[in-house]
């Protein structure tokens, strides 16, 4: 299938911290990838990176990121791309959406290329029905509207240009379970009628088991392992990954103790020059704390630990 | 506009009232030519001083007449401006009577008047030392007073939108120059900084010229304030995550300051418009007190005051020579109100 997107040994930081160390992956159309891992592994900096809109000290330091066969990190009017090529989702709906303008304001002026007004409010309207809004949700506004809402009309945003790809933030983490999965059926059928690619990125591997065909794992700001969504779930090759699926709460009977994953994720302004996993893992052997691992490919899938093989990151 | 004006009218009657007095008061000064019974500086040599004219449907047989008139007055003691009425001479008033020529919204000359009597003569408000009268001159004197405030303030938040919004949305070494200037303005008292600026130029200037000068001096004190808190704003505002949202959906920046960022200084910026009008009223009032502002025979709300003040005489004896003070504060109320009114309603989430 064709490529929508790839990126090509991406760094992204500045001289003080570096956020995502080679970056490697590719999205193919109607995939849905996800990206999962802990809090400030930098999953939002990744989504942040393919449209461009990173924090004003951090900078996209190395790399290529081939959209459609166009390398996004040397084009200049990005305007051009964002919410018409890629469109984008985010955790906390309501500090998304501007509180002075109601819904349907706020999507007709996502739609671009249509002039006349009246296509534009029935495009919207369209859309809106898409989601599973009601009609007058197009006279509301943001704060007038529950989160599950709020989320079909960011939804409904991205998504009203028809994009290639969709980024997704963690939409469903500020929602309820009923309402969240509510949204993820949705974006399951949106990927189906609009044969749309999409980056999940989510901390619930399950979820992301649920949704994606692809899971990328992701450890201070690196890629630690990757595969299709049964193998990573089913047979984790990286001692990460397997504490992270023995930690679900749906492994446990009731009254067991869940185990948790011990020791802290180190900080990106001081990451040990070993494995940035080798002080919290069980497997560590003596290079682990000395070199950094380097991608190892099965076939398909990828791991970053030296229990596969001896390939250190140059 | 529409559906604020409904929302005022729901949630703050008075500040829905004040809007109303406050067009009222707009529209009548706009239309002074067309309201007012006598040229602005038309001096009745014979009644200096009058007081308030009273205007009666009986006479003093008490009979009805369904046209009012007033009653011709007489001065009888040229030293205590002591008023008598002549009873036996009723004078009627009349709609579009004639009376001298004179242009009308500088478009057309007429010779007629929206009301008047033929004889003897109606001063609503009485008459000032020279015998002018008031009424005609505090429709004339809202020109300058209430256009002050609305220019004053559209140039002021037009350079502190402008400086403001750029210090904020570009920051860095601009933020910094632009602050420090803005600094500069804010260190003097204003009061001071006002006179100093009036000193700057020459005393013998025409009434436009004064004019204009007494709106800019005003809004040169006025937007430096504004611009520091605006630029706060803004810095706030570009960091919400709407803005980011709003840059992810690949708007331009132009249409990002000025579609999210701007609008949402309103709830703020536009309160502040009103409560700021007064100022300028009232700047200029202080600028005519002393002298400095706009020159008779021309009449504004501050010159028009700046006569009784130090007058006992005048103050004992003609109180009604301080209308225009009232009129001063009506006006502050009013926009004070509708700018409290306004604060609510503007929030959405106040619906
Ligand atoms: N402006 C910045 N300057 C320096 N470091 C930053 C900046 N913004 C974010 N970071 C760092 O980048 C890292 C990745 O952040 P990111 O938001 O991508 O995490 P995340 O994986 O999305 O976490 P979460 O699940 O909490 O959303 C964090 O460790 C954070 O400390
Ligand atoms: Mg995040």
């Amino acid at each position: 299938m064709k490529k929508i997107l790839e990126l090509k040994n991406i760094y992204v930081g500045n001289e003080e911290i570096k956020i995502l160390k080679n970056i490697n992956f590719e999205v193919k159309k109607g995939e849905v990838l996800s990206i999962v891992g802990e809090s400030g592994c930098g999953k939002s900096m990744t989504l942040r990176t393919i449209i461009k809109l990173l924090p004003k000290n951090i900078k996209i330091l190395k790399g290529k990121i081939l959209f459609n066969e166009l390398d996004i990190t040397e084009i200049q009017d990005m305007e051009r791309i964002r919410g018409k090529e890629i469109g984008i989702i985010f955790q906390e709906p309501s500090s998304y959406l501007n509180p002075l303008f109601t819904i349907g304001n706020q999507i007709e002026e996502a739609i671009k290329n249509e002039k006349s007004k009246k296509l534009c409010k029935e495009k919207v309207f369209k859309i809106l029905q898409e989601v599973g809004l009601p009609e007058n949700v197009y006279y509301l506004y943001p704060h007038q509207l529950s989160g599950g809402m709020q989320q079909r009309a960011m939804i409904a945003m991205a998504i009203v240009n028809n994009p290639f790809l969709l980024l997704a933030d963690e939409p469903t983490t500020a929602l309820d379970v009923t309402t969240a999965l509510g949204i993820i059926n949705l974006l399951k059928n949106l990927v189906a009628t609009h044969n749309l690619s999409v980056i999940f990125v989510t901390h619930d591997i399950s979820l992301a088991r649920f949704i994606s065909d692809t899971i990328i794992v992701m450890y201070a700001g690196f890629i630690i392992e990757k595969g299709t969504s049964e193998e990573i779930y089913n047979q984790p090759l990286h001692p990460y990954t397997k504490k992270l699926i023995n930690c679900l709460p749906e492994k446990y009977r009731k009254r067991e103790r869940i185990l948790t994953i011990e020791g802290e994720v180190p900080s990106l302004k001081n990451l040990p020059s070993g494995c940035p996993f080798s002080n919290r893992c069980d497997f560590k052997i003596d290079i682990c704390e000395k070199y950094l691992p380097g991608e190892i490919k099965f076939e398909n899938r990828i791991v970053r630990c030296f229990k596969y093989g001896n390939i250190v990151e140059s | 506009m529409k559906i604020i004006l409904k929302r005022l009218k729901k949630r703050n009657k008075l500040s829905y009232i004040s809007f109303w007095i406050i067009i009222f008061l707009y529209l009548s000064a706009l239309l002074a030519d067309l309201i007012s019974p006598y040229p602005y500086n038309k001096q009745f040599r014979d009644y200096p001083l009058c007081p308030p004219t009273r205007i009666h449907f009986f006479d003093y047989n008490r009979k009805f007449h369904l046209r009012p008139f007033v009653y011709e007055i007489r001065l009888v003691n040229p030293a205590l401006n002591k008023y008598e009425i002549v009873k036996e001479k009723k004078c009627p008033i009349y709609f579009l009577v004639k009376g001298e020529r004179r242009k009308i919204l500088g478009l057309f000359y007429s010779d007629r008047y929206l009301f008047g009597t033929k004889e003897g003569k109606v001063f609503l408000f009485g008459t000032d030392i020279h015998g002018r009268d008031i009424f005609t001159r505090i429709l004339y004197g809202a020109r300058i007073s209430l256009s002050i405030g609305i220019i004053g303030v559209s140039i002021s938040f037009f350079l502190g939108f402008l400086i403001g919004g750029i210090s904020g949305y570009f920051g860095g070494k601009i933020d910094n120059f632009l602050m420090r200037l803005v600094e500069i303005f804010m260190m003097f008292p204003s009061f001071y900084l006002m006179l100093s600026l009036r000193a700057v130029f020459p005393l013998n200037l025409s009434s436009f010229q004064i004019y204009l000068l007494i709106v800019i001096i005003l809004s040169l004190i006025g937007w430096a304030g504004l611009a520091r808190i605006i630029r706060g704003m803004v810095l706030s505002i570009k960091e919400e995550e709407y803005i980011l949202a709003a840059r992810a959906l690949g708007l331009s920046t132009f249409r990002i300051i000025f579609k999210h960022i701007i609008p949402n200084t309103f709830s703020y910026t536009i309160t502040a418009i009103t409560l700021s009008i007064p100022g300028y009223i009232l700047g200029e009032s202080a600028l005519s007190l002393l002298g400095l502002g706009i020159q008779e025979p021309y009449p504004s709300w501050g010159n028009m005051l700046s006569v009784c003040v130090g007058n006992l005489r005048v103050l004992s004896n003609a109180p009604w020579m301080l209308t225009p003070g009232f009129f001063i504060f009506l006006t502050i109320i009013c926009f004070n109100f509708l700018g409290d009114g306004l604060r609510d309603v503007l929030d959405p989430k106040n619906w």
